[in-house]
């Protein structure tokens, strides 16, 4: 950005090209125009992809899903390895629920209140109790969706299926976070894994997992793990690896086993890392309830996503309330509990003596004991509580009918103006220039392997689509043409992001600039990053009924935190000294904004666009379930209809696309992700 | 000295860094310049055939500047980075031919180091800091913690052993570090550039500390630092390490008093020469009877100025045992504390 000097001048425009910025262009553009025309030559120029060519997956899935079925009670893997352990998950999950309702709603609120005491102040106490009570008091009428009138055993289920989710996540991911540690074959070897899986959206892989474990629980639970398990992975292998190597050397040079040096040295320091990953595992797990209802776990999943389909708002908001406070709760005590070692150790605060600890248990059991057998408890009384719904219904009413004056008018501007064009133009561009460029923008920004892998994706993506007309023995019949449906997937990702970044950027820069906004802005993003996905699809179908422009609004909702944050955090890190030396020669506050601290903090804008993409990419599909268009709209149609090889080929299509976007928007092949949780 | 007394002992240690070390040193190609060297072979050499002893109650320093090796050496004195080849023992055991289990033992019972950060572990109270070693050898909880509270009380620590090492300033961290390192009682003792983080004045202290639990615990030493006034303090010998090579090797007035080459000349000229070198750098031998005034041939010629400047007749040189070694030459004291002349080590003196 600097202005040429004199030497660069001079310099022939060749010479300037090639050595320049404009360098790592020539060469993929000289490959694509020629591959471009070629491509126009023999094929003609027409919208989209080619109707005739197809890999057939839909077909695959679906034959797939037609052997398992036949096979489910023979077949030794599918019978012994895959059935045995949804079993277990199964067995775990009701061994859990029937423990909640064994403890009856007093113990389970003494045991919440008391552990939150223990881990943090009276204030999580005071908040856990408040919890536990909502799931009680907050009901919805009899007749509500699945005859259930009171939240609490919803509660207890979701409850229940987090608590073997995390447990499962926390088995798998911190020994595979320590073996990577260790070991950087290991860690060389998950990383791609991981980095797919955090890519992907849940979507995705719903499918084969309810192919491979058939609707219920344990396919909910298995979802949840491979949504969830990434970030304690990485934070176990960055907290083992960020002890500090005098530390470790200290160990080894009083003659450490390495198994002493792991359990009495890198373990307890990496102890605060693997609780923030334990923390983001149990948000990441409550983020896909919802989710997870769609393939048959149980719990306040179920009449949220009820509610959604039958436009059943009312319902839907309180169990959304509920999973939003069921959040809320298991951040505070999570995130309390990994600050007590920090805590412990500076001793200052309070700390419990073992005794104090042993008290505190026994007095817990004594009440569970009591309330199940001396007063004969069970679950919360139906009479403790009232019908939230139609409060809720009012309250959404209302600001329906407040708004339906704007949300009216923007929502088929929208439609009609930015969406159904962007949506009709990204459609009408042949496939091979969408490749070539994809393939340019790749290789530019990522070596020549990076342009060819993506350029590749796109064609794949386009391959995934059904034959016209494709029928499947006799019985099951459906169109999908992946190329179109992507197409309309992302106009939708690229509004959503347009606005992200038009109004995430600034706010970022503002809360770096003035204190006053960072501390009105602080606790709000704070408040939304707890906020699950599907969350923000209540209040935007209420304001903007279902369709694309609910779809893009949610996904905007839903990014904008993460594009505020990695700016501020970007602007944050631009060290102090160069500042001071931006001002020591006069800048005005905007000219050190825009000449010193903005390119400094590029990289992490460059984050920013790849998270919000991330982010947006992933709400987008989600949003499928109100209606919203594209693959997201294939996969629950494939599951509303049982068309597996629909819902399959679709999360394909959305693997594909999710690898270009987040590959496109990383301009550094070497460095990973940084993490700005 | 007799070999028997000898606890550390290192021959040709190479210590190559990069790929194929092993022929790098055989090709002779570690000859050629570092960025030549790079060049060519993607390595780095930081140590270059050393050799050296170190007896037992002795203060071995290692002192060079930055990037020289010396911590690269030290550490391959108990393998906590491999040496390229060579062979080094320790307590009359080879170090390099241990297996894992032995090298363990060896760094359990027979060394402990002191790190210029200390290595300090966060997530522990001062004293378990401090029995840490202990623990490691599966030592019971009241016996560790017995020993680790004397160390206490011998760097005046007893006060604080329950907080955590984040809580104290440098100089209480690094007794920490101390205690921990004298409490598995090793029989070698090694400094990383163990003071070199603190400030002046503390630095001063620990040194102090350093001497008077040398005096009491006559332990054998091997200290690094790139400090040339600790070197002198603290050192009974000093190494002069530069480019992963021993220039010299010899007791403080031997380096002060006859630098080997240019580059410790240049290391050693601001020294106070009259603190450092003996009455035995400007003795001239003498046979004829004992006059008047005499001195000790170990005393510092800084010391002796008013001496040599009041005394009216010829000033004579004793040894330890009191015999005639020469005379002190008035003149020769002037150039040796001035620096202007290379003076020479009578060779019949112990220096």
């Amino acid at each position: 950005m600097a202005a040429p000097t004199a030497t660069t001048m001079r310099l022939p425009v060749a010479a300037r090209i090639a050595g320049g910025r404009l360098g790592r262009w020539a060469p993929p553009l000289l490959l694509a125009i020629p591959l471009c025309v070629a491509a126009a030559a023999v094929e003609g120029i027409h919208a989209g992809f080619p109707a005739g060519w197809y890999l057939g997956v839909p077909r695959w899935f679906d034959g797939l899903n037609n052997w398992v079925t036949q096979n489910d009670s023979t077949n030794f893997f599918l019978h012994t390895i895959v059935s045995g352990f949804g079993n277990i998950l199964n067995g775990a999950t009701n061994d859990v629920v029937n423990l909640l309702h064994w403890m009856t709603w007093v113990g389970v609120l003494a045991a919440a209140t008391v552990f939150a005491w223990i881990v943090g102040t009276w204030r999580t106490a005071l908040f856990s109790a408040l919890v536990i009570c909502s799931f009680g008091v907050l009901q919805i009428p009899n007749g509500g969706p699945n005859g259930i009138s009171q939240m609490w055993p919803s509660a207890m289920t979701t409850l229940a299926l987090m608590t073997v989710a995390i447990v499962l996540s926390t088995i798998v991911g911190i020994p595979l976070g320590i073996a990577s540690a260790i070991w950087p074959t290991v860690s060389r070897t998950l990383q791609p894994v991981l980095d797919l899986m955090q890519i992907l959206p849940a979507f995705a892989y719903l499918v084969p997992i309810v192919v491979l474990f058939s609707i219920g629980n344990p396919a909910g639970i298995v979802a949840t793990f491979i949504y969830a398990v990434p970030p304690l992975v990485r934070f176990t292998e960055l907290g083992i690896r960020s002890v500090k190597k005098d530390v470790i050397e200290a160990a080894e040079s009083f003659g450490s086993t390495r198994s002493q040096l792991l359990r009495n040295v890198q373990l307890p320091l990496a102890a605060q890392a693997i609780m923030l990953g334990l923390n983001q595992v149990i948000m990441m797990a409550l983020s896909i309830v919802v989710i997870a209802s769609l393939i048959g776990a149980g719990g306040l999943g179920d009449p949220v996503l009820n509610a959604l389909q039958t436009q059943q708002i009312g319902e839907g908001a309180v169990a959304g309330l509920l999973i939003v406070l069921m959040a809320m709760w298991l951040d505070r005590s999570s995130a309390a509990f990994g600050q007590r070692a920090a805590r412990d150790r500076a001793a200052s605060g309070r700390t419990l003596t073992r005794r104090q600890l042993a008290g505190l248990c026994g007095a817990v059991l004594a009440v569970i004991l009591v309330a199940h057998y001396g007063l004969a408890l069970g679950d919360w009384p139906a009479g403790f509580g009232f019908s939230f719904v139609d409060q809720a219904t009012t309250a959404l009413n209302w600001v329906t009918n407040a708004f339906t004056g704007i949300a009216g008018p923007l929502s088929s501007f929208l439609t009609l103006h930015v969406l159904n064009p962007l949506q009709r133009w990204f459609g009408d561009v042949p496939w091979f220039i969408v490749a070539a460029l994809v393939g340019t923008v790749g290789w530019a920004r990522g070596g020549w392997r990076r342009g060819v892998l993506l350029a590749g994706c796109v064609v794949l993506l386009g391959l995934m689509q059904a034959p016209n007309g494709y029928t499947f023995q006799g019985t099951t019949s459906y169109n999908f043409v992946a190329w179109s449906d992507a197409m309309e997937t992302l106009s939708l990702v690229v509004v959503a992001l347009a606005l992200d970044l038009v109004v995430g950027i600034p706010l970022g820069i503002a809360a770096y600039r003035w204190r006053a906004v960072d501390r009105v802005l602080r606790p709000i993003l704070d408040f939304l990053q707890t906020l699950p996905a599907f969350v923000y699809l209540i209040p935007v179908v209420t304001l903007f009924g279902v369709g694309n422009v609910a779809g893009v609004s949610a996904s905007l909702i839903y990014a904008l935190p993460a594009a505020v944050r990695a700016t501020t955090l970007g602007l944050r890190a631009v060290q102090h000294d160069v500042i001071e030396a931006g001002q020591a020669f006069g800048s005005t506050r905007w000219q050190l904004l825009f000449k010193v601290e903005l390119p400094i903090a590029r990289p992490y804008l460059m984050l920013a666009v790849n998270q919000t993409i991330l982010l947006v990419m992933a709400e987008v599909v989600v949003a499928g379930l109100v209606g919203a268009g594209g693959l997201g709209l294939d996969v629950v149609t494939g599951f509303s209809r049982s068309e597996v090889g629909l819902g399959a080929a679709a999360g394909l299509a959305m693997v594909l696309m999710g690898i270009v976007l987040d590959r496109l928007s990383q301009s550094n092949p070497d460095r990973g992700r940084v993490a700005t949780s | 000295m007799a070999s028997s007394e000898t606890q550390v002992s290192c021959r040709d240690v190479w210590k190559v860094f990069g790929p194929n070390a092993a022929k790098v040193i055989e090709s002779g190609d570690v000859d050629l310049p570092r960025a030549e060297l790079m060049a060519k072979t993607g390595c780095t050499v930081a140590a270059r055939d050393i050799s050296f002893d170190v007896r037992r109650g002795e203060v071995f320093v290692v002192m060079g500047l930055s990037g020289s090796g010396k911590s690269t050496l030290v550490r391959c004195v108990t393998r906590l980075i491999e040496p390229t080849s060579g062979a080094i023992e320790l307590c009359g055991r080879d170090v390099l031919g241990a297996q894992p289990k032995e090298l363990r033992e060896l760094r359990r019972t027979k060394v402990a180091m002191v790190f210029q950060h200390f290595g300090l572990f966060p997530h522990r109270r001062v004293i378990d800091n401090v029995a840490y070693g202990l623990e490691v050898q599966g030592i019971d909880r009241d016996t560790r913690y017995r020993r680790a509270r004397e160390l206490l009380g011998v760097v005046g620590l007893a006060p604080v052993e329950a907080s955590y090492p984040d809580q104290l300033s440098g100089g209480m961290q690094q007794r920490v570090g101390l205690a921990r390192a004298l409490a598995v009682d090793p029989e070698v003792l090694i400094f990383d550039e163990a003071f070199s983080a603190l400030d002046p004045l503390i630095r001063r202290e620990m040194q102090d500390e350093v001497l008077r639990l040398q005096e009491r615990l006559q332990k054998t030493v091997i200290f690094v630092t790139h400090d040339l006034d600790e070197a002198l303090k603290l050192g009974d010998r000093i190494a002069i390490m530069k480019d992963g090579r021993f220039v010299q090797v010899g007791t403080p007035a031997e380096i002060v008093g006859a630098p080997a080459d240019d580059y410790v000349r240049e290391f050693v000229r601001d020294v106070p020469r009259g603190k450092v070198l003996t009455a035995a750098f400007a003795t001239q031998p003498h046979g004829g009877e004992m006059p008047d005034e005499v001195v000790r041939h170990d005393q510092r010629l800084g010391e002796l100025l008013p001496v040599v400047f009041g005394a009216k007749g010829p000033i004579g040189v004793v040894d330890g045992s009191g015999e005639l070694v020469g005379i002190l030459d008035r003149r020769m004291v002037v150039h040796v504390l001035a620096g202007r002349e290379e003076p020479s080590v009578p060779e019949e003196l112990p220096a």
